[in-house]
């Protein structure tokens, strides 16, 4: 095993693969860029590297900067977390060349399945189902284009072989609108990823987003962990997941594993791994494409599994054989995950930012919070906007969510909006409940109600409010009461903390962070 | 001795009438009954626990300039002090700030300028964009006039909610009854 890995990564997800670390008794280097000099997973470092400013192109993103943040330390091996460099081949070829262990697949494999009509290709070759499409596409043989837009039939959509995060996609509806969705897709395409490769795609409508967890060890062994169902999005950003799916019964989870094993052999992939389908309401699956990376919603597949998939792929990496498939565990109860953001959901979900005055995280039975968040952390702007994971587990799918809603009545996040509200709001949904959710339910169906009025809660502020105001003036300043003179025991016992906090809050505090973080 | 607090939440005035007797505090909201409220600290700063006629509740209060803000129960509210000339809002009463200035909405880096000093603006147009979290958000003129001063340019890093990006001179407003 390891003795020390570099965690090429920030936020709840450096401090979850450096819990697993610690417990392994494995060293860990963490690497920051300068907003994140006071992060969590730096001081629990063993080593830490300073690698540059705040855009993620000079700190996160740069591949030689952490390469050499890697040997100046002497870490053995790089985990690479998700986002930033996960799925970056460069970075792959890189760790491989400076002889350092990368924690997750070859880049070839990256390179097979990153690129969408190459990982089509793949997966048809193995027998794995398909969306039903046509892949050699020449945007300018409009001919050959609308022949096979016919085959595959309508709706359909255009998509950028190259594609991720929804860019370079286009719906269209009939043939007339096929040439232009194809120039808008190519010309998108080029812009953003260098490539303008289209691909024509049926659009499957509704459609369930279900997900395969999968390791695959260097001895040709491959476990698959179920499913995921992660149809809650909203522009194509999953906002809570569970496993298992209401939709996947004993006979299509065998399927399902089996056709994501079929794809992660067929690219002789290595370490963990997902293979996204989409699932239509009778049952058939389609591979939409392969995720070369731990995922965010890992967890809830940990919580099913027992299985600690970090560990299992610090494993892999170091040479180690997977157990015998007939001791991976069998899935047990039920798990969903939120993902907390800092978003107003009362605001459109415009992002929220800013001192993290005070964090109070959900506790309890089966109740986990991936956060990075600690009193007085200033949020950076450069990044996303996930603040944590909540996660809960029980025996049955209702009791989770009953769980998940003491969970997020119990997390406190002060001095940033998050999207708490909007998950409750979700819970309660006769829909959701019913786990009738389909990819595009969220932004057709939902709609967040507005703050409700003559909320009691209204009251408890305007109390809080006027009783503060009281310590302010009664103190005449707003630092800690040593004074007598106001007037008596209640006042003083409100006095004595809240004064200091308000003080700080009127500068000192933020000065000081920012002062020490670069 | 009782003494009475304004405030302002989303733009509705209430009043506080707060009388303390014996280390209790008797609370009256607007026109409600006054309330026993016994309030105390848990040793950090700003963190109130409640007892409101005997109903627990936690607030945790902030100073923000001559208000609050205070979260309780997950929700938070912005308590305004609603002393004399201050909670007026401009014509447009959707943005916080004064006629003739334009503050940013939040944090970020300005990923877009719409406009340069002289051009006329129009409630709506577009001003600029600042990017956050990778969301790109669109900052619109709060009312018609005029550029007169561009205090960031593309790439410029905001730091904070309500940092000044722009300043115009304000046409004068419509007041014909027609």
């Amino acid at each position: 095993m390891f003795k020390r890995v570099l965690l090429a990564n920030r936020g709840e997800i450096a401090l979850r693969v450096q819990r697993t670390c610690r417990e392994q008794g494995i060293e860990t280097v963490a690497v920051y860029s300068e907003p994140d000099r006071n992060a969590l997973h730096v001081r629990n470092a063993h080593a830490a590297v300073h690698i540059g400013p705040g855009p993620a192109t000079e700190s996160y993103l740069a591949i030689e900067k952490i390469i050499e943040a890697a040997k100046q330390t002497g870490a053995e091996a790089i985990h690479p977390g998700y986002g930033f460099l996960s799925e970056n081949s460069d970075f792959a070829t890189a760790c491989e060349e400076a002889g350092i262990a990368f924690i997750g697949p070859s880049a070839s494999a990256m390179q097979a399945l990153g690129d969408k009509v190459s990982a089509r290709r793949l997966m048809e070759a193995a027998g794995v189902p398909v969306v039903p499409g046509a892949n050699d596409i020449d945007p300018e043989d409009l001919d050959a284009a609308r022949a096979a837009a016919e085959q595959v039939d309508f709706p359909l959509l255009v998509k950028a072989s190259a594609g991720g995060g929804g860019r370079g996609i286009r719906l269209v509806e009939s043939i007339d609108d096929l040439e232009a969705a194809m120039r808008a897709s190519g010309s998108e395409a080029l812009a953003s990823f260098g490539n303008a490769t289209i691909f024509l795609e049926r659009y499957v409508e509704p459609a369930r987003h279900i997900e395969v967890q999968l390791i695959a060890d260097a001895h040709g062994n491959v476990h698959t962990y179920g499913e995921r169902e992660c149809s809650v999005q909203r522009r194509h950003q999953k906002l809570l997941e569970e496993a298992p799916s209401v939709a996947v019964t004993p006979e299509i989870r065998q399927r399902l594993c089996d056709a994501a094993a079929a794809a992660a052999r067929s690219a002789s992939y290595q370490n963990a791994g997902t293979v996204e389908f989409l699932m239509d309401s009778s049952g058939d699956f389609y591979f939409l494409e392969m995720n070369a990376r731990l995922q965010v919603e890992h967890p809830v597949t940990e919580f099913v599994y027992g299985v600690d998939l970090v560990l299992v792929q610090l494993r892999v990496a170091a040479g180690e054989a997977l157990p015998p498939v007939d001791e991976v565990p069998q899935p047990r109860g039920w798990a969903i995950e939120c993902r907390i953001n800092g978003e107003d959901p009362y605001r459109n979900f415009m992002p929220s930012l800013g001192l993290v005055e005070h964090v109070q995280a959900p506790l309890g039975p089966g109740t986990r919070f991936d956060s990075m968040l600690f009193d007085g952390l200033d949020v950076p702007i450069f990044y996303d906007s996930l603040l944590g994971k909540l996660i809960v587990w029980a025996e049955t799918r209702s009791d989770a969510i009953a769980r998940m809603r003491r969970a997020l009545s119990d997390l406190t996040v002060v001095g940033v909006q998050t999207n708490v509200p909007f998950h409750l709001e979700l819970l309660d949904n006769p829909t959701f409940i019913a786990g009738e959710v389909y990819t595009s339910w969220l932004e057709s169906n939902f709609t967040m109600p507005p703050a409700p009025e003559d909320d009691p809660r209204e009251r408890d502020a305007l109390v809080a409010a006027a009783l503060a105001a009281e310590l302010v003036k009664a103190n005449g300043h707003a630092g800690p009461s040593t004074s007598t003179t106001a007037a008596g025991g209640g006042w003083q016992r409100a006095a004595r903390a809240s004064a200091v906090h308000l003080r700080a809050r009127d500068g000192g505090l933020r000065g000081w962070h920012r002062g020490t973080g670069s | 001795m009782a003494s009475r607090h304004r405030f302002l939440i989303d733009g509705t005035e209430h009043s506080v009438t707060v009388e303390e007797s014996d280390g209790l505090f008797s609370v009256a909201v607007d026109d409600d009954d006054p309330q026993q409220v016994d309030l105390t600290n848990s040793g950090l700063p700003g963190l109130f626990s409640l007892l409101v006629n005997g109903d627990p509740s936690q607030a945790f209060v902030s100073r923000r300039g001559a208000g609050f803000e205070v979260t309780t129960g997950g929700r938070r509210f912005k308590v305004e002090a609603a002393t004399a000339g201050r909670g007026r809002r401009g014509p447009v009463g959707s943005l916080e700030d004064p006629i003739g200035k334009v503050t940013a909405p939040l944090g970020g880096v300005v990923f877009e300028v719409h406009v340069k000093v002289g051009d006329t603006i129009a409630t709506g147009d577009p001003l600029m964009v600042i990017e956050a979290m990778k969301m790109q958000n669109e900052v619109q003129a709060p009312h018609p006039g005029t550029v007169t001063t561009l205090h960031v340019n593309v790439g410029d890093r905001v730091d904070s909610k309500g940092d000044l990006l722009l300043e115009y001179d304000a046409d004068e407003p419509d007041v014909g009854d027609d």
